[in-house]
């Protein structure tokens, strides 16, 4: 059998790969409210993560004589903009360093609706695929026409037939329940003048996808990380790169597995975000890249992607909001 | 973990059906428009070939389903997975849309966790063991209520795709689509892939059936059974258009008029096996052989030719070009 | 080109009438889709006999595919399907008819943003496959009327002809409940506009058909006294001003059809066999039809009165 002569590279796409870490370790994720608390909050949280790391990498080490462990912190410029990354980083950097923690890798929230003019939430929304309740043979409607997921089957709504039988109140229905149902409906985006404003679960799940390395676009990495020497950082949140290497790490941004550290509060997103990471139909390339080199290490991941993400819920660090004016 | 989930991967039939017709518009699109047209999803490719055709495929998007898989003797197997579908351009003139699925021969008696069929796309699995016989012929049969349907699948993108702001919603004539149903039973790696059953039903249906090495993909049998039906359809539409009362039995410039767009949108479109995968590329000698389709094809284009060529003897000039 | 079929009532044999319009297109050689939006009271399986093929179709026709049952209506072939000997062997060179029936347990049912999105989609779907699709409507000011109106007004649909039948009979009431169903405040007129529709082009794309018009020249009245006779000649004349004062005169009426036992007691496709062999209807009827069917893609019939 000859090898074809003729080639033409647009019927011929590829997948290029990503370098992959063992593990992806976030070190938190930073709201307006948080910032606004003060440089001690800061520094409870990082003083209680310090714990939680050492655990994580103890964990790690487990699996490999050597891991390979890149850790990351994402800072929220989407939902809200608060002060600047000249004013804000440096407090960042310095509040772990006093833990004895290191940053390897620093995000803006924004890059995950878009990062160097694509559209990351936009392209993951296309790859949904909702999860299908019993008695679905092809013919229900795609979730882009209702911006919401479930894990199961909504409560029915008034039929409109004018003859149509009129029925109680029915139960919603989580798919894969175990006798009986937790039924959950998360918000994927919201419109507003014709702006699609995503929701945090949804570009958590985007986030997660990227540090799983399972985002491409046309087939290239997505949300690589650009190196920043420099102790400076911009005025604009804007002029700021999506994703900044601030260590000379040799370990990649991407990995086979994450870990998340974060205070408690955070459940209920989290678990949406599982939720929608369970029906996302990810990059079929990048996922064989991942599942060949993990497994060629002796490490295989799980087959689905939402079991690849690991969490530390922690109790949230001293100036809690129920605590506040004690 | 891993390893068992590949094991069970293993499939034993692949079934799919093929949705055929021209695309409304009044142009024929060229190669960048006919990727803007397919491109079901931003972050992926549409796959652009110039030669020997302009032919145009776009990302496979999956459906879930959870249902009854058909099946000719009623027996009732619940399956759970996901449906492929995709989209192809010949020309930037005939539309098609495939929905496919492959089934391995025994599953577990629990649905597994979403994500977990997520990765393995076009896989559906049935529980416990799969009546690979009756689901053949249940799926060639086309499916009842309730049961797992890719006839509402490949319609539903069709449908999705032809109301894409691109299109002018214009035909250059009116023609009936067709579709294709198929099955194609696994057989042992390094075996010859064969056609053993191609069938014309009546209401443009069609269905086929074949034998596919283990280590042919399922993608590529969707890929002949769309050359296949695209090819079809051509005989069928042109046939068509030529036993139709108005070109049999009148002469005149109302048979160049309804001959026109033959020769424009058609004739060129016939190019057999042009992206068929050449593990497959055989199986168009059976058809080749016995009816004949090339050969039915261009006794066709004479006719037209020789339609054409006589009513240009008899015709004064100006009424040669229709409007 | 899609053809509307609407009525201001039943009884105006705009099912039976329609259906042998699509009858006579597909014997000159089109290609005709029928689809039975009669959602009340579904009646072309009877006219085009069909109902063996019909068994076999039972809830998946057009009513379970637009509130989502069915992701296709189901089809049948006429002349494949039918029970009717002379339709079974249609002559060579005529076009497909194809019927897509109703439901029986159907009923109405509103206009949602879904139904009309598979309404639309259905529309386009026949549009370009057949030459003619003819849509029988419910009669009077129906959902089905709603959903057509609102269905031809979607930008998408701007490319199609379409184009309205609305039958009545050839009573003053009749004259006039047609009028109003029309023209009147919650006409079909008034509706298309709010739906979107431009005043004037839905003015134009509707034509009125006179249905079961008794000729008093007719051979049929020959045995009536010169008194009836008269009496008849009269109140047709008053009827054709009572018509013409409604706004559905003469330039509005795409044509008659004669009052014809066959049509009014059996409700089935009149054949060539019928008025040329048995002889049981009139040869009047079938040239009516045949010239209303010729009509309704006869520009000069549609133009601006």
């Amino acid at each position: 059998m000859t090898e074809a002569v003729f080639r033409e590279t647009t019927a011929e796409p590829v997948t290029k790969s990503v370098p992959l870490s063992h593990l992806s370790l976030e070190l938190g994720h930073l709201y307006m409210e948080d910032f606004e608390a003060g440089p001690d909050r800061l520094r409870e949280h990082f003083a209680e993560v310090r714990i939680w790391v050492d655990a994580v990498r103890a964990s790690a080490a487990r699996r490999s004589k050597r891991p390979r462990i890149s850790t990351c912190f994402l800072i929220d410029d989407y939902f809200t903009r608060f002060s600047t990354p000249a004013e804000l980083i440096p407090m960042v950097l310095k509040e772990a360093e006093k833990a004895g923690l290191v940053i390897d890798y620093l995000a803006r929230e924004s890059a995950c609706a878009v990062a160097d003019r694509i559209e990351l939430a936009e392209s993951v929304m296309h790859r949904l695929v909702e999860s299908p309740p019993p008695g679905s043979y092809g013919s229900r409607p795609p979730v882009s026409q209702t911006g919401w997921l479930a894990n199961g089957q909504r409560t029915p709504t008034m039929s409109r037939s004018a003859l149509g039988e009129v029925k109680g109140w029915q139960p919603p229905q989580e798919t894969a329940a175990r006798n009986h149902s937790v039924f959950m409906d998360v918000e994927l985006w919201s419109e507003k003048d014709g702006w699609r404003l995503w929701s945090c679960p949804f570009l958590a799940a985007v986030w997660q996808l990227a540090r799983l390395g399972l985002l491409r676009h046309l087939g290239e990495p997505v949300l690589v990380p650009q190196d920043w020497k420099s102790e400076e950082f911009p005025h604009d949140w804007d002029r700021l790169p999506p994703l900044i290497k601030l260590t000379d790490t040799t370990a990649a941004f991407s990995a086979y597995r994450t870990c998340t550290l974060m205070p408690n509060r955070f459940l209920a997103v989290e678990d949406a975000v599982r939720l929608i990471l369970d029906q996302i139909d990810v990059d079929a390339g990048a996922l064989r890249q991942v599942a060949d080199r993990s497994g060629g290490e002796g490490m295989a991941v799980p087959a689905a992607v939402a079991q690849r993400a690991t969490y530390v819920f922690y109790e949230e660090p001293g100036d809690s909001s129920e605590a506040e004016g004690t | 973990m891993a390893a068992a989930l590949g094991q069970s991967a293993r499939s034993v039939l692949a079934c799919g059906e093929v949705r055929t017709c021209l695309l409304p518009s009044f142009q024929a699109l060229d190669g960048r428009a006919a990727a803007q047209l397919l491109r079901l999803r931003a972050d992926d490719h549409v796959r652009v070939s110039e030669r020997p055709t302009m032919y145009a495929l776009s990302p496979e998007v999956l459906t879930g389903v959870d249902c009854r898989l058909p099946t000719s003797n009623g027996s009732k197997v619940r399956a759970v997975g996901t449906v492929v579908a995709r989209a192809a351009l010949t020309e930037g003139r005939l539309l098609q849309s495939t929905a496919y699925f492959s089934v391995p021969a025994a599953g577990p008696d629990i649905r597994r966790p979403w994500g977990q069929y997520l990765v393995r796309p076009g896989l559906v699995e049935p529980f416990g063991k799969l009546p690979q016989q009756a689901t053949a012929e249940g799926v060639l049969r086309g499916a009842g209520r309730g049961e797992l349907d890719l006839g509402t699948i490949a319609e539903g993108l069709l449908t999705a795709l032809r109301r894409h702001a691109l299109l002018d919603r214009r035909v250059p004539f009116k023609s009936r689509p067709t579709h294709l149903r198929w099955v194609a039973r696994r057989q042992p790696e390094g075996e010859r892939a064969s056609l053993t059953n191609f069938t014309v039903a009546e209401g443009g249906l069609r269905t086929m059936e074949l034998r596919l090495p283990q280590d042919v993909p399922a993608a590529a049998a969707a890929g002949l059974c769309e050359d296949l039906a695209l090819h079809d359809w051509l005989l069928t539409t042109v046939q068509q258009m030529l036993d139709n009362s108005r070109i049999g039995a009148t002469d005149g410039p109302s048979v160049v008029e309804a001959l026109h767009p033959v020769v424009v949108h058609l004739l060129h479109l016939w190019m057999p096996r042009a992206h068929v995968d050449p593990a497959l590329g055989h199986l168009w000698d059976v058809l080749e052989e016995k009816p004949g389709f090339s050969r039915q094809w261009e006794k066709l284009s004479r006719r037209i030719r020789d339609r054409l060529a006589l009513q240009a003897v008899t015709t004064p000039h100006q009424a040669l070009s229709p409007r | 080109m899609l053809i509307f079929a609407a009525s201001d009532k039943g009884g105006t044999g705009r099912s039976v009438t329609s259906a042998n319009l699509a009858y006579h297109r597909a014997l000159a050689g089109d290609d005709v889709c029928y689809l039975d939006f009669d959602f009340g009271s579904p009646t072309a399986v009877a006219v085009f006999d069909v109902a063996d093929a019909r068994e076999a179709t039972e809830e998946r026709g057009l009513h379970a595919y637009l509130i989502g049952e069915v992701s296709e209506p189901e089809r049948i072939d006429v002349w494949a399907r039918t029970e009717h000997q002379v339709l079974r062997d249609p002559p060579p060179g005529c076009g497909r008819l194809v019927l897509m029936p109703g439901d029986v347990s159907g009923g109405e049912f509103a206009t949602t943003d879904d139904n009309l999105r598979r309404c639309v989609d259905l529309l386009m779907k026949l549009y370009y496959e057949f030459d003619l699709v003819v849509v029988d409507l419910s009669a009077g000011r129906s959902y089905a009327v709603d959903m057509a109106l609102e269905a031809t007004a979607q930008p998408e649909m701007s490319e199609v002809t379409a184009r309205w039948l609305v039958f009545h009979r050839w009573t003053r009431q009749h004259v006039a409940a047609a009028a109003s169903l029309v023209f009147g405040r919650r006409g079909i007129v008034a509706g298309g506009v709010d739906r979107g529709h431009d005043e004037e082009a839905l003015r134009g794309a509707i034509r009125f058909v006179r249905a079961a018009v008794p000729d008093p020249e007719s051979p049929l009245w020959s045995q009536v006294s010169p008194t009836q006779s008269a009496w008849m000649r009269k109140t047709d004349g008053d009827l054709k001003q009572l018509a013409s004062t409604a706004g559905i005169g003469y330039s509005q009426v795409l044509g008659s059809v004669p009052l014809e036992p066959v049509l009014q007691w059996r409700e089935q496709l009149i054949t060539d066999e019928d008025v040329l062999d048995s002889q049981i209807a009139n040869q009047e009827t079938w040239q009516a039809l045949s010239r209303l069917a010729a009509r309704l893609t006869d520009d000069k019939y549609w133009e601006e009165a």
